[in-house]
């Protein structure tokens, strides 16, 4: 039997494909729905948030789209 | 006589706004090396600290006619853009809060000019300085707690002592009495699986906070169901650095324990404390 507990880490570098696939949507949950919201001279309104999140994680739930993301961010990461 | 075509470009398409990440002090910040920052949101622009005081801002420059209102709202529904952007920032606030401690702003935050962004920071720099002392030196912490149905429901015959005198009674009854009692016994078991996983739950939660300075539940935006079943609750921890091992010591001793019940915890971070960032709006 799989043990009960799993632990997620999440390295700078960017880690494992599979590591970073896990944590995708988690990690998009994290930074679109949360962190201090400051008020005025924004051009996103805050409402709309949870929409976008809600929109994207149908979206990735498509494999291709999420690999795309993951390609790019690993560009990203290369680059830096 | 050659005609040279000048565009017409409207002054709003040369428009640059500020995207902010992450606020930190001033001292903190002059420490970082920005040579080896990541990337910003727009891969051609540069980061840089926006300073009023002892605090700075991260920020970067990005075209309005991307991230102004309309077109913002427009290139959301993108999926891989707006994927592709969250975590950028991620990456971006991710890389700060290793070495330093910061305020992490959410997604989207951008002023149209970079005086803006110094009123902030001289506006709000109680709060944020309030903030920052709050998070120095701890990292937030996710729980999430995953159900197994099928492992609940049978662990739930196996304990209550009530449903087996039950089902003992069902089997020796008559056939049409058999089925009713059937019928009373699913609808028990099904109450005492939310009651039991309730219990959990709260016995998690009650022994991390334990563990942690802060404590959060989160809501759950969709119903996730993984090859480890059904995401139940998902909590953020706020937890000193050098308080992690026995934070995830006994996380670990909580899912030994309530495995037989199909329970199943997953600890990701650490992330940047954007669950703890509120402050007493004045």
């Amino acid at each position: 039997m799989s043990s009960p507990f799993d632990q997620v880490i999440i390295s700078e570098s960017g880690g494992e494909v599979d590591e970073i696939e896990l944590s995708l949507l988690e990690t998009l949950d994290h930074v679109l729905n949360r962190g201090l919201v400051i008020a005025g001279e924004i051009t996103i309104s805050v409402a709309d948030i949870d929409l976008v999140f809600l929109g994207l994680n149908v979206l990735l739930s498509s494999v291709e789209t999420a690999n795309e993301v993951l390609r790019r961010r690993e560009a990203t990461d290369a680059s830096a | 006589m050659p005609v040279i075509a000048i565009p017409m470009t409207g002054s709003r398409h040369n428009k640059t706004g500020y995207y902010v990440y992450c606020v930190a002090e001033s001292a903190a910040a002059e420490q970082l090396d920005a040579a080896s920052f990541p990337v910003a949101i727009e891969d051609d622009a540069k980061l840089e600290w926006v300073t009023a005081k002892d605090l700075a801002a991260l920020s970067s420059t990005v075209p309005l006619d991307s991230y102004g209102e309309e077109a913002l709202a427009e290139h959301l529904g993108d999926a891989t853009w707006t994927a592709v952007r969250a975590m950028r920032h991620e990456t971006v606030v991710e890389y700060v809060a290793k070495r330093a401690s910061l305020v992490p702003l959410r997604f989207g935050t951008i002023y149209i000019e970079r005086a803006g962004i110094e009123r902030m920071l001289a506006e709000k720099g109680r709060e944020l300085t309030q903030i920052i002392e709050r998070l120095r030196g701890r990292e937030e912490w996710g729980v999430n707690i995953y159900s197994d149905r099928a492992t609940l429901m049978s662990s739930i015959t196996s304990v209550s002592p009530r449903l087996r005198e039950l089902a003992q009674q069902a089997e020796a009854a008559s056939p049409g009495q058999s089925y009713l009692m059937q019928k009373k016994i699913d609808t028990l078991r099904v109450d005492e699986a939310r009651f039991t996983l309730n219990r959990i739950v709260d016995e998690v939660e009650t022994a991390l906070r334990e563990q942690a300075d802060d404590a959060s539940r989160l809501r759950i935006l969709k119903v996730e169901t993984t090859e480890h079943g059904e995401l139940k609750a998902k909590f953020a921890f706020l937890v000193k650095r050098a308080g992690f091992e026995e934070f995830r010591a006994a996380a670990e001793r909580l899912a030994q324990q309530h495995v037989d019940a199909g329970v199943r915890l997953e600890l990701t971070g650490p992330w940047p404390a954007y669950n703890f960032t509120t402050f007493e709006q004045t």
